[in-house]
């Protein structure tokens, strides 16, 4: 079976604040006097290595894996799912 | 948002026309249960709030107690159920930055944070420990990035509270009386918001406090941001300092709509704002959005003309937003404008005072049925049981939690958590014992003695460490009010802690009421939490190291009272029985006797017997000084009891007292004087706890063995499940 690297974003949802990249944006960003950059957001990430029969099945299954374990929580944050070849 | 049909009624035929669409979520947010008490308030006014430290003035959000040569010592307390049960980690760091603000609004830099914690079955459920281990987290988080220390509190695990949390949160403020906020204000004056941008999070979430939590489905979360608190914080000491604020307000619940009419309904004022004016977080929000809106760390600052300038300079130096809002006028309106257009114009005192509800009560049936007698098998085997209770995860040693707080930074933690009351020194050389304590399964057999219990048992802290309560706060949490049988046991409770305030003189500076905590299996147990607060004049009872041949006195009767006890319910999953009832008289006698036995320097170290009973109070006795203690039954003042009564009741009043051979006499002599219940029970040495009854040895275990049970089976439960 082929393998697959399954990237997860994980970010809060639109709407709702994000002190961390407020905070490079005003302190760091702005500050540096890139005054064309007008938003951060920050994320995180996790990469997954999984062998599955096919991309579409792959993805299925890290989003469930992430639904079950509470990898982040849906009332907060939403999750992009990527997959490619490995 | 909605308002009930004769609530509406009730608005229309006030103002005598139908509400815009703004006044209509303003009126909403203010008149929810959250923020209106209109269930409760009519019998708030039954406690005693007044005593010769109180210090009250109008607009306040927390209680003021005057500890002396200038100096005041501020507390309140708040819960953050709703939104700590679907993000608990948010949810419980904006509870502790709300109840900091409340602190701050009377112009008293926050010293200290307690908090108490319930959760569902941790042991079986594992939804349980995902909101433990995560409010834990945020409560951390947000108090150590404040510097403010995290100094004690409580955690309980109970069936009733499955798929919900209960997240209180008490602080402590500290600063000089001549400093404190005189809220007033001048036909003129400025109205600034001061702090974050106001955002789209948090929308409604008063209302959805005083919703049961049915589904997960709602957007009330809301972000926690220390640095910016932090910064407000310094901020708004140093513009008090300078005289720049009149009167403030922290923006809670209910948001600006809350913090605006309730400001002018206390100060007689009227207040214009333009939603223009109000920086925000995102673009194209509604006014009554912005309204309604419950972002964190903002504060609401009533200045003047004169002293706007400054205010900015100070703002300025924190690097936070404050934005000019709105002015005072004299005609008690809440005037809300978007540029020239009008969309409230509203009585501020009809939006700050909801109609308040008389709602019906009823003894509920279930105490009917709860079984009086409780099972007492034969040949049980208490070694086995004790070992087993002390590894449960209501007894175990919380240092797992409180590891995980920064509870010295400011250096005043004298006494740390982890033992009866916690400690702070205080510039003026005396010293503050604080204390919360609830106790559900109690309440649950019998709400009024529960809540009594509680007091008492927060009061009995405060006392081993030879402190005198002189003020207490209240945390009334229960199901949905419009429930006859909940509204009774709220009742209750509420005499309860009416009664025993006024028996003792303590009067209640501060609280809160919480209803609806619902889950979809049910209404929680009646879950009254008390804070009690005690100020020692010289110097707090340090514990010392027992060492071998000192001795162990008890002080109280230990009665069949095994209603509500953890022995009960966690070993024999038997709910009912006789709940401890507290005897005021003998209570207040055995407070007094150990507050004198401490001031003459009698006692090594005082432990109150509480949770667990006799059997795990000496036990912690031992563990906590790794000696072993050999206990004789016989001796416990009681009248005719089996043995897991003697071991495992929890009735109130009790005291241990650990003293050396050459003060034995000497208390001997005090305790007869007094003809109290008192006797000795034990000696100490040794490695093992034996307890024995008419020579019979029937539990024995090893110090060690014990300890390492108790320090380590938390974490091994949230870690590994």
């Amino acid at each position: 079976m082929p393998s697959f690297m399954v990237h997860v974003v994980i970010e809060n949802k639109p709407g709702i604040s994000d002190p961390e990249g407020d905070t490079i944006l005003k302190d760091l960003v702005l500050k540096a006097s890139f005054l064309s950059v007008k938003k951060i957001r920050t994320a995180k990430m996790l990469k997954f290595k999984i062998i599955e029969k096919n991309k579409s099945i792959a993805k299925k299954k890290i989003h469930n894996l992430c639904d079950e374990l509470r990898i982040y929580n849906p009332m907060v944050s939403k999750i992009t799912i990527e997959v490619f070849d490995d | 948002m909605s308002l009930a049909k004769q609530e509406s009624a009730y608005l229309e035929k006030k103002i005598g026309r139908k509400p815009t669409s703004t006044e209509f979520q303003i009126v909403a947010a203010e008149w929810s249960e959250h923020c209106s008490y209109k269930s409760s308030k009519k019998h708030l006014k039954m406690l005693p709030m007044s005593g010769p430290n109180v210090i009250s003035e109008k607009g306040y959000d927390s209680g003021v107690l005057d500890v002396g040569d200038g100096y005041v010592v501020t507390v309140h307390i708040e819960s953050h159920n709703h939104p700590s049960a679907v993000e608990p980690f948010g949810g419980a760091a904006t509870g502790v930055g709300g109840v900091i603000r409340d602190i701050l609004s009377t112009g008293t830099r926050p010293i200290a944070i307690l908090d108490g914690l319930r959760f569902g079955d941790i042991e079986k459920d594992s939804h349980a420990r995902w909101l433990f281990k995560n409010a834990v987290s945020g409560i951390a988080d947000y108090g150590n990035c404040l510097g403010i220390p995290t100094i004690g509190g409580e955690v309980e695990f109970d069936k009733c509270y499955s798929d919900y949390a209960l997240v209180d949160v008490a602080a402590i403020g500290f600063g000089k009386k001549d400093r404190l906020i005189k809220n007033h204000a001048n036909k003129g004056d400025l109205v600034v918001l001061l702090g974050g941008p106001t955002g789209r999070d948090g929308i409604g979430g008063s209302q959805f406090a005083s919703d049961s939590l049915e589904s997960e489905n709602r957007s009330a979360v809301q972000i926690p941001d220390p640095f910016i608190e932090k910064l407000i914080i310094e901020a708004i000491l140093e513009a008090r300092d300078e005289k720049c604020i009149n009167a403030m307000k922290d923006l809670g619940g209910g948001g600006l709509s809350c913090a605006v009419s309730e400001t002018a309904d206390s100060l007689g004022i009227g207040i214009e704002l333009d939603v223009n004016n109000i920086h925000t977080r995102e673009f194209g929000m509604r006014p009554d959005e912005i309204m309604i809106s419950e972002s964190q760390e903002r504060m609401l600052i009533i200045t003047n003309n004169k002293k706007l300038k400054k205010l900015k300079t100070i703002c300025k130096k924190f690097r936070i937003q404050c934005s000019v809002i709105g002015t005072v006028k004299a005609d008690n309106l809440m005037h809300v404008k978007k540029g020239s257009k009008t969309l409230a114009s509203l009585p501020t005192h009809l939006v700050a005072n909801a109609p308040l509800l008389d709602r019906p009560h009823m003894v509920p049936k279930y105490l009917k049925q709860l079984p009086l007698n409780h099972p007492t098998p034969k040949n049980q085997n208490f070694t086995n049981i004790i070992l087993k209770m002390i590894s449960s995860p209501n007894i175990a040693n919380k240092n797992w939690v409180y590891g995980q707080y920064d509870y010295e930074v400011g250096i005043r933690t004298v006494i740390k958590p982890g033992r009866n009351a916690s400690v702070l020194r205080l510039d003026n050389g005396k010293y503050l014992a604080v204390k919360i304590d609830g106790n559900p399964k109690q309440c649950y057999i019998d709400p009024r003695q529960g809540a009594i219990g509680c007091f008492e048992e927060a009061c009995r802290n405060v006392v081993c460490t030879g402190a005198t309560p002189i003020g207490m706060v209240d945390h009334l949490q229960f199901g949905n009010p419009e429930d006859h049988e909940i509204f009774w046991t709220f009742l209750e409770s509420l005499k309860g802690i009416t009664d025993f305030a006024k028996d003792f003189a303590i009067p209640c500076v501060g609280g809160k009421v919480s209803f609806y905590n619902e889950t979809p299996k049910g209404p929680i147990k009646p879950t009254p939490l008390i804070g009690v607060l005690g100020i020692i004049e010289k110097q707090p009872l340090r514990p010392a190291l027992i060492n071998s041949g000192d001795f162990l006195v008890i002080i109280g009767e230990t009665k069949n009272e095994m209603g509500g006890s953890e022995y009960l319910e966690y070993i024999h999953g038997f709910i009912g029985g006789n709940c401890p009832k507290v005897d005021f008289k003998k209570s207040k006698k055995n407070m007094n006797i150990v507050l004198e036995i401490i001031k003459k320097n009698l006692a090594k170290s005082v432990h109150d017997c509480s949770k667990g009973g006799l059997a795990i109070a000496i036990s912690e006795l031992c563990m906590n000084n790794r000696i072993g203690c050999k206990i004789s039954l016989d001796k416990v003042p009681s009248k005719k009891l089996k043995n897991d009564e003697l071991l495992f009741s929890e009735s109130h009043s009790r005291y241990l007292i650990v003293v050396e051979r050459k003060n034995l006499n000497k208390i001997k002599k005090l305790l007869s004087e007094k003809n109290l219940d008192h006797d000795i029970i034990g000696n100490f040495g040794g490695t093992k706890i034996l307890f024995e009854k008419n020579l019979v040895n029937i539990a024995n275990l090893n110090v060690e063995k014990l300890r390492l049970n108790w320090m380590n089976s938390l974490e091994e439960i949230v870690v590994h499940g």
